[in-house]
């Protein structure tokens, strides 16, 4: 599963980051790290982008973003 | 003797950068310490701006400061952003920072203390400035300064970029860290990029463990860096976990709401869109007011030459017409700014995300877009927002077909003689127009989009992933001062462009038949004879031959010179195109209204050696047409150029669209005729 399969206020642990994502590199340093525990909190009209909860701060991203972030 | 030679003779004054993720307060922290005489400038052969001044005078420090821009890691994404990061540790011009002050959010520490661990990892010289402490007690934590100092092993310094509340602190330890020796630093990619990223994060949740303790939520702590109040609520407390502001939290659910967010965003951006329209108005009337009156003043000063011409017509209206926009610019930051401060354009940007990427653009082109729609000038600057250099380069492209309000004087005139004047009916055809005008706009990016590769040249994998920051009242300073900096740019970098080809405009409008004889039987006003002059003048100058010379171009979509030499002197500006009309028409009769004049006098027009009529149904409609795609606006090319830092781009644009333009008016006019529409 990918954070881009999470539901409406679910909450989840980041498993891993696949690094063969062209957006692994961002995804990593806006501190979406193994480990860190995430929280869906909203979604937008098409259900993208979605905005997640880490480390204290929201992020903004689109789900072919979130997909690289394993749960 | 080479330029760095050169400057690093002089260069006995120290070099302080500042440094920061976004939303940290870099900015806020830049223009607290800089002073008056702050300069933007490029990275050489780049669009990436810095700005460079020195500090306030009475800091008393002997150095210059750089606002870098801001970034997330020293890992570069882009090639822009290796060119911002490789000029942060060696400047073109600079050399090396002998200090670095960079900024970290207290709320958000373990993330920002990743880019702080960077740095420090450079082993440059580091002063870290810890901002929002308030949102952090807030959160229910608050830090030990002290222990943070201790880990980091450099100078620790909170600071309220709202209140200015230690800056003082900031500005001793810059002045002390500047009499230690400069070091050395050691700076280069590396390969493992990835697993080293994840042990930065390691160490800096092990500080961020360390550092911050409990106070229990929405406790007022004051940040007094209290040793013994750490020590004794550190050790009841466990892992640190912190959450999100429950405030912003809240507003989400109502701001990102499926539906209601939309509707919200709508009204925001329709009053956005409606300010800049209707506030600049009195103030852009005024300007022109200014400028006419300077210009007639200097006509009766000087008599009627070809220099106090020079002086009214092409000095004066130029200059007038750079600063024309100034109003709509200062509208739209002001506006902007505001939004951008509450944390709110973030979340506007992921609202409309989704169906701007479907045809290659970014939620960021939205308020860029519609601002399009006041002014393309305004508009392109503001799409530096957008990272991605593809979707931003798509976004310039694409803002010159925004209907502009230039425009709307050209649809008016239009329009009063296809309509006879009918309010309703105008008002009715001006939103088709509108909506016309956004529907081919969208069409056009998309097929752009498809051959983006061609004509944008720039390869950049989209993404969108963007903080939506903690909501937050504005800073109207910051906002003020950040509007006040974007229209100088704006005067500095297209002002002398859009002069220049005024003034071509002027030379080749006003040549070679400069002084052109009136008979005057007598019946004839001095007012009446200047303006039959200038007729004379208009239909035997340069323009005119060029007008001529276009005249196998324009007769397919059933036009002649005439129309043609408006077309060119619209390249001032598009609304130029009424007073050319008039003049071209010889309409003298400035007595009543105008408008109504020149439709009279266009009503009578006929084409030369024939009795068929020069504006028909047809042909009107085919010109609005024209005006809807074609590029006529030198102020545009020039932002546009500057803004892309190349001619490729604004050329292109200026051929497909009028191209375009010109295809789309022949079928238009042609077509119509076809239908028996004459």
């Amino acid at each position: 599963m990918t954070a881009a399969d999470l539901e409406f206020g679910q909450k989840a642990t980041i498993r891993n980051i696949d690094l063969t994502h062209p957006s692994s590199q961002r995804i990593l340093e806006f501190g979406f790290t193994p480990g860190q525990e995430i929280e869906l909190l909203n979604k937008t009209l098409f259900n993208d982008p979605i905005s997640i909860s880490v480390r204290g701060s929201l992020i903004a991203l689109r789900k072919d973003d979130a997909e690289s972030i394993q749960i | 003797m080479p330029v760095s030679s050169l400057n690093s003779q002089k260069q006995k004054t120290s070099l302080v950068t500042l440094v920061g993720p976004p939303n940290s307060g870099k900015s806020t922290l830049y223009n607290l310490l800089s002073g008056s005489k702050a300069k933007t400038v490029n990275y050489p052969g780049s669009t990436i701006e810095y700005s460079i001044s020195r500090f306030l005078k009475h800091f008393d420090v002997q150095a210059a400061l750089v606002d870098s821009p801001g970034i997330v890691s020293l890992m570069p994404d882009s090639p822009e952003e290796k060119l911002s990061i490789d000029y942060l540790f060696s400047h073109p011009k600079y050399g090396s920072p002998d200090l670095i002050v960079i900024t970290a959010d207290a709320s958000q520490l373990s993330r920002h203390l990743f880019l702080v661990q960077q740095v420090i990892d450079t082993n440059a010289k580091v002063i870290v400035a810890l901002t929002m402490i308030d949102l952090l007690n807030k959160k229910g934590y608050d830090i030990s300064v002290n222990r943070l100092n201790q880990l980091l092993k450099c100078d620790v310094i909170p600071v309220n970029g709202r209140n200015g509340k230690g800056l003082d602190n900031l500005i001793d330890s810059i002045k002390k860290n500047l009499k230690k020796k400069k070091s050395k630093v050691i700076y280069n990619y590396k390969n493992d990029y990835g697993t080293k990223l994840v042990d930065i994060y390691k160490t800096t949740e092990f500080i961020e463990n360390e550092v911050l303790y409990p106070i229990g939520e929405g406790a007022k702590q004051k940040t007094a860096d209290n040793d013994l109040l750490y020590d004794e609520l550190k050790i009841k407390s466990d892992i640190i976990k912190i959450k999100p502001d429950e405030r912003t939290l809240k507003l989400d659910r109502l701001f990102l709401n499926k539906y209601w967010g939309i509707l919200i965003f709508l009204l925001i951006m329709a009053s956005v869109f409606t300010s800049i329209f209707w506030l600049a108005a009195p103030l852009m009337d005024i300007v022109d007011l200014l400028f006419t009156t300077l210009s007639n003043n200097v006509t009766t000063l000087f008599g009627e030459t070809w220099f106090s011409n020079l002086l009214s017509d092409g000095i004066i209206t130029g200059v007038g017409s750079v600063l024309i926009f100034i109003p709509q610019i200062m509208i739209l930051f002001l506006l902007l700014g505001f939004l951008e401060d509450t944390g709110y354009l973030a979340r506007g940007a992921m609202l409309v995300d989704r169906p701007l990427s479907k045809i290659g653009l970014n939620g960021k082109s939205f308020v860029p877009m519609l601002s399009g729609f006041a002014c393309a000038i305004p508009a392109i600057m503001a799409t530096r927002t957008i990272k991605n250099k593809k979707e931003r380069f798509l976004t310039i492209f694409i803002i010159p077909l925004m209907s502009c309000s230039a425009r709307l004087p050209v649809y008016a005139l239009l329009l009063a003689f296809l309509l006879h004047g009918s309010p309703f009916l105008s008002g009715i055809t001006l939103a088709l127009i509108y909506l016309f005008s956004i529907t081919s706009s969208l069409i056009i990016a998309g097929i752009i989009n498809k051959y983006q590769s061609k004509i944008i040249k720039v390869k950049d994998s989209s993404s969108f992933i963007l903080e939506l920051p903690t909501y937050r009242l504005p800073n109207i300073k910051n906002v003020i001062r950040n509007t006040i900096t974007n229209a100088n740019h704006y005067v500095k970098r297209a002002g002398p462009i859009i002069i220049i080809f005024s003034l071509v405009i002027w030379f080749l409008t006003y040549f070679p038949n400069s002084n052109p004889v009136i008979t005057n039987s007598g019946d004839l006003s001095k007012k009446e004879v200047l303006e039959l002059k200038s007729s004379e003048r208009l239909t035997n100058s340069y323009a005119s031959m060029i007008g001529n010379f276009i005249e196998p171009v324009m007769k397919p979509l059933g036009m002649d010179w005439r129309i043609g030499v408006s077309i060119i002197t619209t390249f001032a500006a598009r609304e130029v195109f009424v007073s050319s009309m008039a003049m071209i028409f010889k309409v003298t009769d400035t007595e009543g209204d105008l408008r109504t004049s020149i439709v009279d006098a266009m009503k009578n027009a006929k084409i030369k050696d024939t009795n068929k009529k020069l504006f028909t149904t047809s042909t009107v409609i085919g010109l609005i047409v024209f005006f809807v795609f074609a590029l006529q606006c030198i102020s545009t090319i020039a932002v546009s150029k500057k803004e892309t830092g190349g001619w490729r781009l604004p050329i292109l644009q200026l051929v497909i669209f009028t191209t375009m333009a010109y295809v789309l008016t022949f079928i238009t006019v042609n077509g119509l005729k076809l239908f028996g529409v004459e």
